[in-house]
């Protein structure tokens, strides 16, 4: 069944249409990304998904669910996380209160004043657990703000795992890295591809992530989009390279 | 490793709290008992606006309206209600908190400056019903007529006339509220609200609904200071508008500054101080005020991070 | 009773016109650096008080052009000197620091001018009522009204059509796009800052004429410019035109007919329209 579903999304702002009329199905399992040159609405496309923004028009389905008008807290209910392009974490928590709190905001227990030994517990599992995975083990009482670039990145993609999703959304996560963290994270992602049998959205410029990564590719350029397939179509179309990758090279 | 490390944490509390029990003993000689009775309750206020400003990021300018609430809660029960401290302390905390809650809906939806704008705003509501409700309140001249009554456990009666009984009360009213506020800031609701402070738009796209904390956080923030005027209108067995003014709300955003925001104590610390330089300032001269207001300026040039905050840092370093 | 009604809503008509002076100055200094100046008000008396001590000198008429000047200039010295340190950083810093000027400044008009209220002579050609039904309608009050809108309609001319005004609005949109395009930020600032002061000692000097100066006049019309703000909807300067002359009429009005409810009613027309509006009724969604 149809994780994701995007029917005719589109979104403007005042006179400028950002995004026009662009639709997307995403399978359980599978790493869609979403690439296009600057300005090609990728952002806006990924924030009305998110719930970030609420679309012009159009419809965006979950399980079959509409949810084109769900408030983004409810999003994350129903099994959809997302990282922002420019890392968003708690910078003067340490990395344990971090996944923490994500931990607790995923299990419900946001009111709770006191847990039951068991709950505390679970939620102790659950954080070194998310460590562990990521390696961050040895750096969990440090504040994530003194960390690098790739650490802190790798928080926010923990933090969002932390929510137990179906759907991970991810706005460039490689951005601003030199090639060995890009490599780490991208190593990361398919580590948790694997594990969690998650389902993947990513925007990218690094085209060796995206090659690497997706099953799947979705070009935008100026809000629409411009073409849609396997990582080898994508390569050999025309009109990508030229509005896209032929510039972009 | 781990000795020395919870000693070094435990250390700064316990030595406080020592200070704080003994201050009658060194206080009481010089008559300042009841000074020491204003830098806690007044503590107990800046430490419950910061509940708010420190670890949930949100600016109130308008917390004195419901320490006003308190205190005219607790003066008016115990003028024209029930001769009894317990029920005074009660019901200005209720009526606080209340009214809080209330306001609350109003206002969440709205940060920044912008928050702390309406926060003022509404605030001076309260000033003007006790400014204007002569009858009831005694309006500019204040509510008189009324003392604090000894508190009856059964067992024993505590006289509260005497500033040590008092100062004593006082301490054990900071004790459980700072204790029920620890309490909350170490829990998962308490790291909601760090999150909040520390990234909004992460703590929404975890799903923590964010206006709902808001409203809750400032509830229970009000809740507190409220408790704090209830105390601080049985100290002077008086209450008079200038309690509910903005003014007032000034001194607790910066006693929590003073003292240092991001740590819990550090607005008793600010209090403390604040208290004192006041204190010594309009004895010693009339145009206290400018110079009260100097230290403003002063403490946000040169002390941003707050005694707290500064001492942090060093040690982190 | 028409005459009383009447003459409570010209009267608000001039109390608004005060609150909208000030408000205006304080919502364009808000607009483009995020900071509320507590200390408008005593600004606000310190153009009183100029203009007080001018008199004798440049007369009335002088005093009125001079002293809102002196006015903005030494806002000028406090954004150089002082605001300036705090742009960037958390908007709490400044709200303390100016909060702390405004007491400064309350204490040294106190000290400087004494606590009582001063008498403020206004020329006789301005004071006698220009009709016998309508005593109300003195020379002064008209006169005033007319300085209100003429300033106000000057300071939309200068934001609309000067280089500075158009710098400004640019600014409150996208401080670091100005930026980017060479405008100097660091003048434009201080610059919007003396004219949002120049506004407050011009309100002051109006005042003084009408109730005299007193150290606290500028603590006591603080908070109406506030709710004229919020009432209009913060980042609109249209909407806090109309908000302080709501509020100023409806406060007028209300002094008839329920006296005791004359300060109150500004805070129950804000509640109830953040009811309605969250953001006020002129104000955009993403601002603040």
């Amino acid at each position: 069944m149809t994780l994701l579903k995007v029917e005719n999304l589109t979104k403007r702002f005042g006179s400028l249409i950002a995004v026009a009329d662009v639709s997307m199905v995403v399978e359980p399992g599978e790493i869609r990304a979403v690439i296009g040159p600057n300005g090609a609405g990728k952002t806006t496309f990924f924030n009305m998904i998110s719930g970030f923004l609420t679309p012009s028009t159009g419809r965006i389905l979950f399980d079959g669910k509409d949810i084109s008008r769900v408030p983004a807290s409810q999003r994350v209910k129903i099994g959809m996380a997302r990282t922002f392009q420019i890392t968003e974490v708690f910078p003067e928590l340490t990395v344990r209160d971090n996944l923490q709190i994500a931990v607790e905001a995923s299990a419900g227990y946001g009111l709770s004043v006191i847990l039951n030994e068991e709950a505390r517990e679970e939620v102790h599992a659950d954080v070194s657990e998310l460590l562990e995975l990521s390696g961050l083990t040895d750096r969990a009482d440090r504040l994530v703000g003194e960390l690098s670039h790739g650490d802190q990145r790798t928080a926010e993609i923990m933090m969002a795992l932390a929510l137990k999703p179906r759907l991970l959304l991810l706005d460039e996560p490689t951005a601003g890295m030199g090639d060995q963290e890009t490599f780490d994270i991208a190593k990361l992602i398919r580590k948790l591809h694997r594990q969690q049998n998650l389902s993947i959205v990513l925007i990218e410029h690094d085209m060796r992530i995206v090659f690497n990564l997706a099953d799947r590719i979705m070009v935008l350029a100026e809000g629409r989009m411009l073409a849609e397939g396997t990582p080898k179509d994508i390569a050999a179309n025309e009109a990508v390279q030229k509005a896209y990758l032929g510039t972009a090279g | 490793m781990t000795n020395n490390g919870s000693l070094t944490r435990y250390a700064p509390s316990v030595i406080g709290w020592i200070v704080l029990v003994s201050l009658p003993e060194w206080i009481n000689a010089v008559g300042y008992t009841d000074l020491g009775s204003r830098v806690v309750i007044l503590g107990l206020a800046a430490m419950a606006l910061n509940f708010l400003l420190g670890h949930t990021g949100v600016l109130s300018f308008g917390h004195a309206a419901y320490f006003g609430l308190g205190a005219y809660g607790a003066g008016l029960t115990l003028r024209y209600l029930a001769p009894s401290t317990g029920l005074a302390i009660l019901v200005g905390t209720g009526i606080g908190t209340f009214a809080a809650m209330l306001i609350g809906p109003l206002i969440i939806r709205l940060r920044g400056v912008y928050f702390a704008m309406v926060t003022i705003a509404f605030g001076q509501i309260f000033y003007f019903i006790a400014f204007r409700w002569n009858t009831v309140t005694g309006g500019d001249d204040g509510l008189t007529n009324w003392t604090r009554q000894p508190i009856n456990l059964g067992f024993a009666t505590i006289d509260l006339k005497d500033p040590v009984a008092f100062y004593y009360l006082t301490l054990v009213v900071f004790a459980v509220a700072t204790a029920i506020m620890a309490k909350l800031l170490a829990s998962p609701f308490g790291r909601s609200l760090l999150a909040i402070r520390e990234n909004e738009r992460r703590a929404l796209f975890l799903g923590i609904p964010v206006n709902l904390r808001i409203w809750l956080s400032w509830t229970v923030s009000c809740g507190f200071v409220s408790i704090a005027g209830a105390m601080y209108a049985l100290l002077n067995n008086f209450v008079d508008p200038r309690a509910l003014h903005w003014s007032q709300s000034g001194t607790f955003v910066i006693m929590a500054v003073l003292g240092g925001m991001r740590s819990f104590w550090g607005p008793l610390i600010g209090s403390a101080i604040y208290v004192v330089l006041q204190d010594y300032l309009s004895s010693r001269t009339s145009n206290w005020m400018s110079l009260v207001g100097l230290v403003f300026v002063l403490v946000v040039l040169f002390f941003p991070r707050g005694v707290l905050g500064m001492l942090g840092r060093r040690s982190a370093t | 009773m028409t005459q009383l009604i009447l003459f409570n809503l010209f009267n608000g008509l001039i109390v608004g016109a005060f609150y909208a002076l000030m408000a205006l100055g304080l919502s364009l200094i808000m607009n483009l650096t995020g900071v509320i100046n507590f200390a408008h008000g005593g600004f606000l008396a310190l153009g009183g008080y100029l203009a007080y001590t001018l008199i004798p000198y440049v007369g009335f008429w002088g005093a009125l052009l001079v002293a809102p000047v002196l006015t903005a200039f030494l806002g000028l010295i406090v954004e150089r000197f002082l605001i300036r340190r705090l742009y960037g950083h958390d908007p709490l810093y400044s709200l303390l620091l100016t909060f702390g000027l405004a007491f400064i400044i309350e204490d040294g008009t106190r000290y400087i001018w004494g606590a009582q209220a001063v008498p403020y002579e206004v020329p006789a050609a301005l004071t006698t009522p220009l009709s016998s039904d309508y005593f109300f309608l003195t020379g002064y009050r008209l006169f005033m009204v007319a300085l209100a809108a003429i300033s106000v309609i000057a300071l939309f001319v200068i934001l609309k059509w000067t280089r500075l005004g158009m710098r400004i609005r640019a600014g409150t949109l996208d401080l670091e796009t100005v930026s980017v395009l060479g405008v100097n930020t660091a003048i434009l600032r201080n610059l919007n800052f003396g004219l949002g002061i120049y506004l407050a000692g011009l309100a002051g000097v109006l005042a003084a004429g009408q109730l005299g100066v007193e150290p606290t006049i500028g603590s006591s019309l603080i908070m109406p410019s506030f709710v004229s703000i919020i009432v209009g909807g913060l980042g609109s300067l249209p909407g806090t035109l109309l908000g302080g002359l709501t509020i100023g009429v409806a406060s007028s009005l209300t002094s008839v007919f329920f006296p005791s409810a004359t300060e109150a009613v500004m805070y129950v027309i804000m509640a109830l329209v953040l009811l309605v509006r969250p953001r006020g009724l002129f104000g955009q969604e993403g601002r603040f």
